[in-house]
């Protein structure tokens, strides 16, 4: 047979199976507080974590310390009363032999020595790290990645204390229940829509995915009732990154959902990046509870936009006027106020709604214009953080707050980053996607290059975090990093919960094509196609190399037959925000087909260009 | 019920625009949507009436692609007694074509 073909476990499967190997391996020993059980990884995908486990007689309380290589990087916590005790070791470094200190309310202590494996490579080093102790605390600075590395967590040092081995992508943010929701591993749709969101405990446990029919990209946002708004799109229509749903946190189930080309014309006011296909590219929403509003940041109309949450109507709009049908001017943009200096945002990223009602933004600046005659060069740009005081009876808008400017193309990133607020005056500014083209301020997303450009380009990112203006805080990484996340490693609500995770929502049926070209019988598919076939549990994933402009259709043959259409002529992308779903030869086509409505015996057959080949595979579905 | 695809240059798509409908598809020889696009028409063309489908390859036609805006291929731009009524980018499904035939 020419073509690979694996059954493989959805990750939740396999940490269950793991799971249930680990406990087994417990109940089976003699564990004792002296003597605990210790499980490095417990959940396969975060290395530096572990799970100790013991019994004792009385109930207790337990104070872990994993210590630091100095007394600054020790991390304590305390857990609460049992007689059954699973405690979570977060913070461990690697390739070192760590020491984590346990002791009880009695003051009996015992010590365990964990020994790391080294991280790989991906696991970048920071190239400056300037903070304080004092100041940082055992606080991480998580980091989510756009070019070849890995999600991880720094300390003031600068040390990598946590990482996840899944190439998760986008958003990383803690919810009420202690847990992180980020961009699931497994993609839909090129070059970077993934199916959805994990809920994750920081020991690596995924505890839900919640499944989209097209898919998650970019940000989410927790609502006080725990639902969650997911940005996403509708993949048959054509376009991307141009909806946003409610999603039922229990049952996964899409409560509602904010269509932007009901309210915005698509082809007007387009930023540099902007195309048909993906011509708002929404990278953030807010939910904002006093307006009971929407706040969207669409990074191809250089525009955040404010919708209300019941009605969907468009509320008003930032951004630069120019471009936009004055009838749409005149009713929903802003004109700029006060004696300070104001630059509109281009190509924004990251809209957050302050507690006064200011809108804060990484205004990334790419192009920096509208008209492309007057296109900014990353060489003489800028990106900032900027705080905007908006006025929406008046529709009058002042800056009243940047960092970033006086940094030049140092701190330029053309894509992606973000800010927080943790306070008045206190912020976190992440300039997560700067690139260098032979040396040069890059004037693309570097993710975007390929051959000789790419062994030309370099990284960096830049996180910052002022305090009344003061630089407090600055690390420096060289890679690219959607999004910058401060969050400490213990969390009191994020406690270790047995059982399977659920895989919650759907992802819906794949379109078919209802056109089926003619097609020579040819046999067995050629080796030269290097065709894989994965099954998973909710999705049958077909993976091959093929010539650019090969016509190639994957034919399900049961009772009936479903055809897709697999795409091999790459889509010029103009805003390649996650590079890490690239395939270094870019011939590679991965095509997912959802399992849904698909149930039977299917044998796989491929019609590529005008010839049907045969996979020799069968499967169950 | 059925017309006929055919193969035409910028010239004759000026000439043939003038008066009644046209579904123009703007192709390219090397991209995999277009070679699938020419199957799709061919199947919508046996379903309609009083349209021409034609095509233009968007290497050999660079005046006309760049006169109407052609930035990617696959494109179908629909005109009616010479003007353009609807553009498509991308390949398309059959009832998306008819329907935007038929309207």
């Amino acid at each position: 047979m020419t073509v690979k073909f694996k059954e493989f476990e959805h990750i939740i499967s396999e940490q269950f199976r793991t799971e249930e190997a680990f406990l087994a391996e417990y109940q089976k020993g003699d564990y004792s507080f002296s003597n605990p059980y210790v499980k490095l990884n417990p959940y396969l995908i975060a290395p530096l974590t572990a799970l100790i486990m013991f019994k004792t007689p009385e109930p207790t309380d337990v104070t872990i310390t994993v210590k630091g290589k100095e007394t600054a990087g020790d991390i304590t916590f305390e857990i609460k009363t049992a007689t059954e005790h699973m405690i979570p070791v977060y913070g461990l470094y690697a390739d070192y032999a760590n020491q984590v200190e346990l002791v009880l309310t009695n003051g009996e202590k015992t010590v365990v020595t964990i020994q790391t494996e080294a991280a790989p490579d991906s696991v970048k080093l920071p190239s400056k790290i300037e903070t304080t102790p004092e100041y940082f605390g055992d606080n991480m600075m998580f980091v989510s990645p756009t070019s070849p590395a890995s999600t991880a967590a720094y300390d003031y040092k600068g040390d990598a204390r946590w990482y996840g081995t899944l190439n998760t992508a986008f958003d990383i943010k803690r919810v009420k229940n202690g847990r992180l929701l980020l961009g699931t591993h497994r993609l839909v749709t090129p070059p970077y829509h993934v199916t959805g969101l994990y809920e994750m405990g920081m020991i690596g446990k995924i505890y839900k995915e919640y499944r989209l029919p097209s898919g998650y990209h970019h940000d989410q946002f927790e609502m006080e009732d725990g639902n969650i708004l997911i940005l996403t799109q509708d993949l048959p229509r054509g376009t991307v990154e141009d909806m946003c749903v409610l999603v039922d946190r229990k049952t996964g189930q899409i409560l509602k959902s904010w269509d932007y080309q009901k309210v915005l014309p698509q082809n007007v006011a387009g930023s540099g990046s902007h195309s048909s296909h993906d011509w708002f590219h929404n990278n953030a929403v807010w939910y904002d509870k006093k307006t009971n509003s929407l706040t969207l940041s669409g990074r191809h109309q250089d525009a955040i936009i404010n919708l209300d949450y019941e009605t969907g109507a468009l509320n008003w709009v930032i951004g630069d006027p120019q471009g936009w049908p004055q009838e749409l001017v005149d009713k929903y943009f802003f004109t700029p106020v006060g004696d300070g200096e104001f630059d509109w945002q281009y190509e924004q990223h990251a809209c957050v709604v302050l507690p006064d009602g200011d809108i804060f933004v990484f205004d990334n600046g790419h192009w920096r214009s509208k008209v492309k005659e007057n296109y900014v060069a990353a060489k003489d740009n800028f990106s900032r953080g900027v705080r905007y005081r908006i006025d929406t009876e008046r529709m009058e808008i002042e800056q009243v707050w940047q960092y970033g400017k006086e940094r030049g193309a140092e701190f330029f990133s053309t894509y992606i980053c973000n800010v927080e607020y943790y306070a008045e005056g206190h912020y976190l500014v992440h300039s997560g996607g700067i690139g260098y083209l032979n040396g040069e301020p890059s004037n693309r997303p570097p993710v975007q290059y390929t051959g000789k450009d790419k062994e030309n380009t370099i990284f960096n990112s830049i996180t910052v975090e002022l305090k009344d203006d003061v630089v407090m805080y600055e690390m420096q990484i060289p890679a690219n990093y959607y999004r910058a996340e401060k969050l400490k490693l213990y969390c009191a609500e994020d406690v270790l919960t047995l059982g399977k995770g659920e895989l919650l929502g759907t992802l819906g049926v794949t379109e078919e094509f209802l056109t089926i070209p003619p097609a020579e019988e040819a046999g067995l598919v050629p080796q030269l196609y290097n065709v894989k076939i994965g099954l998973e549990e909710d999705r049958v994933i077909f993976k091959a190399t093929f010539e650019k402009g090969q016509m190639v259709l994957l034919q399900f043959e049961g009772d009936t037959t479903q055809s897709y259409f697999v795409p091999t002529t790459k889509r010029p992308f103009l805003a390649m925000c996650v590079g890490t779903f690239l395939e270094s030869d870019d011939r590679a086509v991965e095509f997912p087909v959802s399992r849904e409505g698909l149930t039977g015996e299917f044998k796989i057959t491929l019609i590529i260009d005008e010839n049907k080949f045969e996979t020799g595979l069968t499967v169950q579905l | 019920m059925a017309v006929a695809v055919r193969e035409i240059n910028g010239v004759e798509l000026e000439q043939l625009i003038a008066e009644g409908k046209v579904l123009a598809d703007f192709y390219s020889k090397v991209c995999g949507p277009c070679k699938m696009l020419s199957f799709v028409l061919n199947d919508v063309a046996k379903n309609v009436d009083n349209v021409e489908i034609v095509k233009l390859d968007f290497d050999e036609n660079k005046e006309t692609v760049e006169k109407y805006g052609v930035v990617g291929y696959p494109t179908l731009i629909l005109f009616n007694n010479g003007q353009e009524v609807e553009r498509l980018k991308g390949l398309q499904q059959k009832p998306i074509i008819q329907r935007m035939i038929e309207r």
